[in-house]
């Protein structure tokens, strides 16, 4: 998954450099040709033909033309002609929202009607993000939940035991994870963000926090997520001095490789997700690492095994020319065993709950504890609204503003909210 | 009488059929869109529905906007501070390349060498160089014995950074600076010589009257290029999520990104052509303000 980000990275600051690729409705054969474009790229994407060599293999009425195209603009802007350039692409559960309610997006609703098709076996956490004003617009492919890791190493030589059961104790392992020399500068952190938003707001998750209300509303200022990220700056810049901090953080290498800081020590403990069994296998095959559940205010038992689910989707665009034939695909890449295969090779976790104990996923380190994370009670995410990108952007603002210590984590959170009373239904 | 209009009608047809095909773009490509711009300026329009009509209500949006603000405050800074500065300096370098030096076309390679590097490449690498813990520019600093800045991550030096990088680029504008310096009459220059004057009077008196409806031409260029500045700030802010980033504390946010982020991640097209609208006047008023002072700095022949 997080490939596709790089990917996206990349061709972002080459816009258009690749022009045009996919369109092709020529009937090979008698056979219709469905365009699936997707963001994934590299060895992912080559997991990702082999299941669609498989589809075109088992029938002779569709014929999938798959298209890497790592470039987030090029999915939107080709979605707003009459005719669009793909059948079926892939993004994520927090867009639906945005997507649907622009009228983006093809409802799935009448496919599902027709084919009785059965949804129930898909988490609800990551359903009630597919549905916008009653109609489902979008199906997980995969999904995420995000974890405590932890360098076993880095813990041996502080003298700790393990993991941390509550934030309390993470906090006192932070700080004797934390190494210094004589001049302040710092050579260790005890904690690191792997990506800003998704560390921060899962930390007010774990605070008891939520960003959005039963009724959609975004809620930045609920006091859980100002706990939770005062738990950051009391125990990172709040106590090493954030002038230290952002020197040593911006040292850190790309996240996608050997130079990862968690991977060479420079971090000791981060939040992230499911995918880095996988990744470590590849970038840093020799770390000693365990995971465990993110830990929980001590005062607040409730709170055990808080974590935040994230959704990779498909999707029909409005524009696509072969709706049906698009949803025969989806189908079968929903399918249980297309759905196994591309969620092993991805290292990401599958979207069905009779998949979670498949003894499959054993082929992957330490990777149940993800998967176990499905099943909590306390498994939270973020509300896929019309305005996500603009409230996910003024989080970032100000997400930075309280790690940089320019603002106070409450008073940082209440200028989001002032700014989310003018965001558009 | 009406034979001689014919014939002119004539011409005119025929004039207007060959420069068509110039024509035909300039108004389906330019014109049309520009003009479309103005009308989904006064709608609510997100590139996939119909727009609906607004008034100006995306206008009198921008005067509660902070954002809008930030952006307008650091392109500014960024054109106050940046564009004297660059051609200051391609000025000096162009002065420096016109003297009779040994070695000089291999000077004047290297001064343009940088502007042929493809700018995402060069911001890339600016990107590390920058780097706080690692960067060249703080080792050379800390030799030194200087303080060295969190470039890219301090909001206070961001911008610096951004005009930094500019100033690296300057080898354009040191090139036209250079062939306006051969221009410069050698007989005015050597009767001053003759009549005493000092380098610096021989500047004032002769080369800079000169060389100064070029300065005008590259003020308003540079100042252009400056209101639009986009590649740079976007690229050194850019986060891994791909998000609408703006750099630490929106420091890095320019007009140009702005517009940008409004239109395509926040699908608010409607308001981002506002935007554009606003920096159009901007950039019109600036430049005739920059026109009427010419009259008393600028020299056209005798």
């Amino acid at each position: 998954m997080r490939r596709r980000f790089l990917g996206a990275l990349a061709a972002g600051a080459l816009v258009a450099a690749l022009g045009a690729c996919g369109g092709g409705d020529e009937a090979s054969g008698g056979k219709t040709e469905v365009v699936f474009s997707y963001l994934w790229a590299g060895e992912e994407a080559a997991a990702l033909e082999k299941i669609v060599a498989d589809f075109n293999a088992s029938q002779d009425k569709i014929t999938v033309k798959g298209v890497s195209s790592p470039d987030f603009q090029k999915q939107l802007t080709s979605m707003s002609g009459a005719q669009g350039s793909f059948d079926i692409s892939d993004h994520f559960g927090s867009g639906v929202g945005a997507w649907a309610s622009k009228g983006i997006l093809t409802p799935l609703d009448d496919f599902i009607k027709a084919d009785g098709y059965d949804t129930k076996d898909f988490p609800a956490a990551a359903m009630s993000q597919m549905v916008y004003q009653g109609k489902t617009y979008s199906m997980p492919i995969a999904l995420h939940t995000q974890m405590l890791l932890y360098n076993k190493k880095l813990y041996a030589e502080a003298g700790l035991a393990g993991p941390p059961k509550t934030t309390e104790e993470w906090a006192e392992q932070i700080a004797k994870l934390t190494k210094r020399g004589a001049d302040g500068t710092i050579t260790q952190l005890g904690y690191a963000n792997a990506e800003i938003n998704t560390s921060f707001t899962t930390l007010g998750f774990m605070f008891g926090g939520s960003w959005d209300d039963q009724s959609g509303a975004a809620t930045p200022a609920n006091p859980g997520n100002v706990a939770g990220l005062n738990f950051y700056t009391d125990n990172i810049p709040g106590k090493y001095g954030v002038e230290q901090v952002r020197k040593f953080t911006s040292g850190f290498g790309e996240y996608a490789s050997a130079q990862n800081a968690f991977y060479t020590g420079k971090a000791a403990t981060i939040i992230d997700g499911e995918w880095q069994p996988v990744s470590i296998k590849k970038f840093a095959p020799t770390l000693e690492w365990g995971v465990a559940p993110l830990p929980y205010p001590s005062a607040q038992p409730n709170l055990t095994g808080t974590t935040q689910v994230t959704t990779s989707t498909l999707f029909i665009p409005r524009n696509a020319k072969h709706p049906k034939e698009a949803w025969e695909f989806m189908k079968y890449l929903l399918a249980k065993d297309a759905m196994t295969k591309f969620s092993l090779a991805l290292g990401n976790l599958p979207a069905r709950t009779s998949l979670v104990d498949d003894p499959q996923y054993k082929a992957l380190p330490q990777f149940d504890a993800w998967l176990g994370a499905l099943k909590s009670a306390n498994a939270r995410s973020l509300a896929s609204s019309p305005w996500a990108a603009q409230y996910s952007s003024d989080l970032a603002l100000a997400f930075d503003d309280i790690a940089q210590q320019r603002k106070a984590p409450n008073d940082g959170l209440a200028g989001v909210a002032q700014k989310a009373k003018s965001y558009a239904p | 009488m009406p034979r001689r209009s014919q014939t002119s009608r004539r011409q005119l047809r025929l004039g207007l059929a060959f420069a068509s095909p110039w024509l035909i773009g300039f108004v389906a490509l330019v014109l049309g869109p520009i003009a479309a711009s103005g009308y989904y300026s006064f709608t609510d329009f997100n590139l996939f529905q119909s727009p609906t009509f607004v008034g100006v209500d995306n206008y009198t949006a921008m005067l509660d906007d902070d954002r809008f603000a930030t952006a307008l405050f650091n392109t500014l800074y960024l054109t106050v501070v940046g564009v004297p500065l660059a051609l200051l300096l391609s000025l000096g370098f162009a002065l420096a390349l016109n003297s009779r030096v040994r070695g000089l076309p291999l000077y004047r390679a290297i001064v343009y060498l940088p502007t042929i590097i493809p700018i995402v490449v060069s911001v890339y690498v600016w990107r590390w160089l920058l780097n706080a813990q690692y960067g060249y520019l703080n080792r050379i600093l800390g030799f030194l014995h200087l303080p060295q800045p969190s470039w890219l991550e301090d909001p206070a030096f961001t911008k610096p950074a951004v005009v930094l990088i500019g100033l690296w680029m300057v080898g354009g504008t040191t090139v036209i600076f250079l062939a306006a310096l051969k221009d410069v009459p050698r007989e005015t220059f050597e009767a001053a010589l003759v009549d005493g004057a000092g380098p610096w009077q021989r500047f004032r008196a002769v080369t800079w009257p000169a060389i100064s409806p070029v300065t005008l031409f590259q003020l308003i260029v540079g100042l252009i290029t400056s209101l639009q500045l986009f590649t740079q700030p976007y690229l050194l802010a850019q986060t891994r999520l791909n998000a609408a980033a703006g750099g630490p504390d929106d420091s890095l946010l320019t007009y140009g990104m702005y517009v940008y982020q409004n239109a395509f991640v926040f699908l608010k097209m409607g308001y981002a052509s506002a935007l554009a609208w606003v920096l159009f006047l901007i950039t019109v008023a600036i430049t005739a303000v920059l026109m009427l002072s010419s009259r008393k700095w600028v020299h056209y022949g005798q």
